[in-house]
């Protein structure tokens, strides 16, 4: 496919391009030909299935020739509704996808399963006759690969295999269709599965006016490429594919906000608007049945009548219907509330522990084939809503983001927070920075001294805060910067905080020293969002009081009802009428239950070390443990080596880390 | 108790109180909670409850433990005198935890000066009384030890994790204090 993303004119074969000829592998095909490749289709055995009209809708169904195809046609889709319209071409694809989806022909709404025998003497078990066709699907938007290899995970991912799926998925060549155009419904974007087609195909089409730029996706692809009368594709037909494609992205909307949706969601089990789209729902089972990826079926028996044979056939099932949880003894999800959050916890959450994946791919046929229109889109964010970024970032590309470049920024403002720390306000800061996500971090130089990576202490609307340790002589000539000095800067580089994971939970920060630094971005957007959390406990240890951070910000915590900050010294003076002693003190015999908070642990690794001792004898879980190390960085995008840990690169794969990912081999010497 | 002055500022506790207010007493602590009735019931019967002010001297370092300690409320200071430096806190005490336990290890001398730094409510255990307890009744003292020596092994812990002075070194591993290595 012609893709910027994607580098698929980078795998051209030996021969450099051609002036005014695209590299790579993409070829033309005119208009006129199409009907050659359905013709070769069949000439292969296969029986080609694609798009056409029919019950004022377009669906899937057999194609002989071009002319079945919807030549003209588009259509309008809006929650609740799909309208056909005619189109002042003759675009063949010009519109996304109807209500039927490829499982249709990959796993059949109904299949036989087992004939069963029964005589006076036995009992025997047949499996079902099969007989698999050949087929080619034409037409495959890139939401629609992606919903297949999602069934490919479900269904082949193993242990257990469906043998009849495997064999109808080995017996279908995938032709992809970009799509150029996008439906209000339609939200693959958000959910990374498209427009563009990004593999799982045999061939991709993008249609222009005039034709179609063809790429091949495999050997089978490439062979059947071979057989069209092609031409290479021009540059600017390529450039037109690329247009054409992100003109589709860009006229979709904001989508779903996928990051930390999980748990999000999972946080969200009794909020109130289950039981208020459950006032709307049918639960006619229109949406599981529409979806590429639902999987759930029943099997039913079918008995002759004269008695002696039986034929189990499996059949779609919706976890909608309402026997679908039933047992003897009642049923598990008797309430529509109870299957509307089934099913949507399912595809935007529990799907993702068990597959490694959303259910969902963004096609929004739930959304247009919904008889009273309800918008996963809208129900998404009414019951878990991201959290929202304190500043909207313009754009998500690193400042930088190669070893060898640094943009400059101009401090704005020095705070001296201890006799030596010092936090730098960096203004004129360029807009990715301030997308900074609490936990990243930045490296930063000063000509003549080492690269140094810092965290972020705090994004502003207008620039960001980093604050600075002396603890060595580049440490000290930051800390040494007076307002107006330049230095060099990159990021925001590495994994930060999963602020998500905390949503409705109780959270617990513990931090000693500096570590408070990392932690303040997180502190507040926690506190700019407060109820959306539970308790939350803050436990903060200095070596002395003079070595505490932010005094005036600690003072305002102290102070509100809805925060308990705990502080502690490990070097008392007669002024300090606090606690004086190691930061475990402060909670390793509070009373709170810790098997359902998210702790955030940033310091020393030894003390971190003896907080995650504490916190697990609280009860809490280590996937909600979370940590950020410190390590020697000098890139910062996990190409130098330096901060190479296990399976990890600490900048690239961190800072931030969960106990349960770094296992045994956090705290172990020499590690 | 009876065998010591009291302590300048120090206001005598209540007389006797009830034997059921020293065991909610001992059960507020996470030291003394889940103790075996039985056990409780005879801790309460040697005990007293003790208000003190802030500034109180509970017990001052080398003199004998005369109380074994729970401090109920407020919060206590451990302090060690250094010659120039004056007195020097190692650790506050909070409510829960224990105070003089020199009181039943031998030579019964206190490790520290105890200071109240807020205004204090300690539950007294005569030293005396529990000492000879614990020499007669074995399964008493089977009890209480492994609680102090978890007391005991919490500070322990804490004082190894203090003597690291970790935050004065913590950006030790930034960068480049490391790269002359």
């Amino acid at each position: 496919m012609v893709s910027p993303t994607t580098g698929g004119a980078g795998r051209a074969a030996g021969t450099g391009p051609e002036p005014g000829q695209a590299r790579g592998s993409a070829r033309f095909l005119a208009r006129d030909e199409l009907q050659r490749l359905i013709d070769l289709l069949h000439e292969d055995g296969r029986q080609v299935i694609g798009p056409t009209v029919a019950d004022g809708a377009i669906v899937l169904d057999r194609i002989d020739s071009v002319a079945d195809l919807p030549a003209g046609w588009g259509a309008l889709q809006a929650p609740g509704r799909f309208t056909l319209v005619r189109r002042d071409d003759e675009r063949l694809f010009e519109y996304n996808v109807g209500p039927m989806s490829w499982k249709r022909y990959t796993f059949p709404a109904t299949a036989p399963l087992t004939t069963v025998r029964g005589s006076a003497d036995e009992v025997t078990y047949e499996p079902a006759p099969r007989e698999i066709p050949k087929l080619a699907f034409l037409g495959v938007r890139a939401c629609e690969i992606a919903g297949i290899l999602v069934q490919d995970r479900v269904l082949l991912g193993g242990p257990f295999i469906d043998e009849d799926y495997r064999d109808r998925r080995a017996a279908a060549l995938i032709i992809a269709v970009q799509c150029t155009t996008a439906a209000s419904t339609c939200f693959c974007s958000s959910m990374g599965t498209g427009p563009e087609v990004r593999g799982g195909h045999d061939l991709v089409l993008t249609e222009l006016d005039d034709g179609f730029v063809v790429e091949p996706g495999s050997a089978a692809g490439r062979a059947l490429l071979e057989r069209l009368p092609t031409v290479p594709a021009t540059a600017d037909q390529v450039a037109d594919v690329v247009g054409a494609v992100s003109a589709a992205r860009l006229a979709m909307g904001t989508g779903v906000a996928t990051v930390g949706l999980k748990d999000r969601l999972l946080a969200q089990l009794e909020h109130p608007r289950w039981a208020e789209v459950a006032e709307r729902c049918l639960t006619c089972t229109n949406c599981t049945l529409v979806c590429p990826t639902c999987f759930c079926t029943s099997v039913v028996q079918r008995s002759e009548l004269v008695g002696t044979a039986s034929g189990s056939v499996r059949a779609w099932d919706s976890c909608f219907n309402p026997g679908f949880a039933r047992v003897a003894g009642g049923n598990f999800r008797s309430r529509p509330r109870d299957r509307y959050r089934q099913w949507l916890t399912h595809k935007f959450a529990t799907w993702v522990d068990q597959f490694g994946t959303f259910g969902c791919v963004g096609c929004g046929r739930c959304i247009t084939w919904c008889p009273v229109g309800i918008d996963v889109r809208e129900e998404l964010a009414a019951i878990a809503p991201p959290i929202a970024p304190r500043i909207t970032p313009p754009s998500p590309e690193p400042v930088a983001a190669t070893p060898t470049e640094f943009a400059s920024a101009r401090v704005a403002a020095t705070h001296p927070e201890t006799a030596d720390t010092t936090t730098l306000v960096l203004g004129e800061t360029e807009l990715p920075l301030l997308a900074t996500k609490p936990g990243q971090f930045v490296m930063v130089t000063l000509p003549a001294f080492p690269r140094l990576p810092i965290s972020v202490s705090r994004v502003r609307p207008d620039g960001i805060e980093l604050t600075i340790r002396a603890a060595g002589p580049a440490t000290k000539a930051l800390t040494e910067l007076k307002p107006g000095a330049l230095l060099g800067i990159r990021g925001p580089l590495g994994v930060g905080w999963p602020v998500d994971r905390a949503v409705g939970r109780d959270v617990v920060i513990v931090t000693g020293g500096i570590g408070l630094a990392p932690l303040r971005p997180l502190i507040d957007t926690i506190l700019a969002d407060r109820e959306r959390f539970g308790a939350v406990r803050i436990y903060y240890g200095a070596r002395t009081r003079r070595d505490m951070l932010y005094t005036g910000e600690l003072a305002a915590w102290a102070a509100r009802p809805d925060v308990d900050l705990q502080l502690t010294v490990d070097r008392g003076d007669p002024e300090w009428l606090g606690r004086v002693g190691v930061v475990t003190h402060l909670f390793d015999q509070a009373t709170w239950e810790g098997s359902k908070a998210v702790a955030f642990v940033c310091g020393p690794e030894r003390m971190m070390q003896a907080t995650v001792g504490a916190l697990i004898d609280r009860g809490m879980h280590s996937d909600r443990i979370f940590l950020t190390l410190e390590r020697h960085m000098e890139c910062g995008i996990g190409l130098c080596g330096h901060c190479q840990m296990g399976r990890y690169f600490v900048c690239k794969d961190g800072p931030v880390f969960s106990l349960a990912q770094l296992g045994d081999s956090f705290g172990r010497e020499g590690v | 108790m009876e065998t010591r002055e009291p302590a300048p500022g120090r206001t005598p506790g209540p007389a006797e109180p009830r034997l059921e207010t020293i065991v909610a007493a001992l059960n507020s602590t996470w030291f003394g909670a889940g103790l075996p009735p039985g056990t409780q019931a005879r801790l309460a019967a040697m005990g007293h409850i003790e208000h003190v002010p802030a500034g109180t001297v509970l017990l001052r370092e080398g003199e004998i433990a005369e109380d074994f300690g729970l401090l109920l409320a407020g919060r206590v200071a451990l302090r060690l005198l250094v010659p120039e430096r004056g007195m020097v806190t190692i650790l506050t005490v909070e409510p829960g935890d224990i105070i003089g336990w020199s009181a039943i290890v031998p030579p019964h001398r206190s490790t520290s000066t105890v200071v109240a730094i807020e205004p204090a409510e300690v539950l007294m255990l005569d030293g005396a009384e529990l000492r000879a307890a614990l020499r007669a009744d074995h399964a008493l003292a089977a009890t209480l030890y492994p609680r102090v020596l978890q007391a005991v092994g919490r500070r322990l812990n804490a004082t190894r994790l203090q003597l690291l002075d970790l935050f004065a070194r913590d950006e030790l591993a930034r960068g480049e204090a490391l790269r002359a290595w």
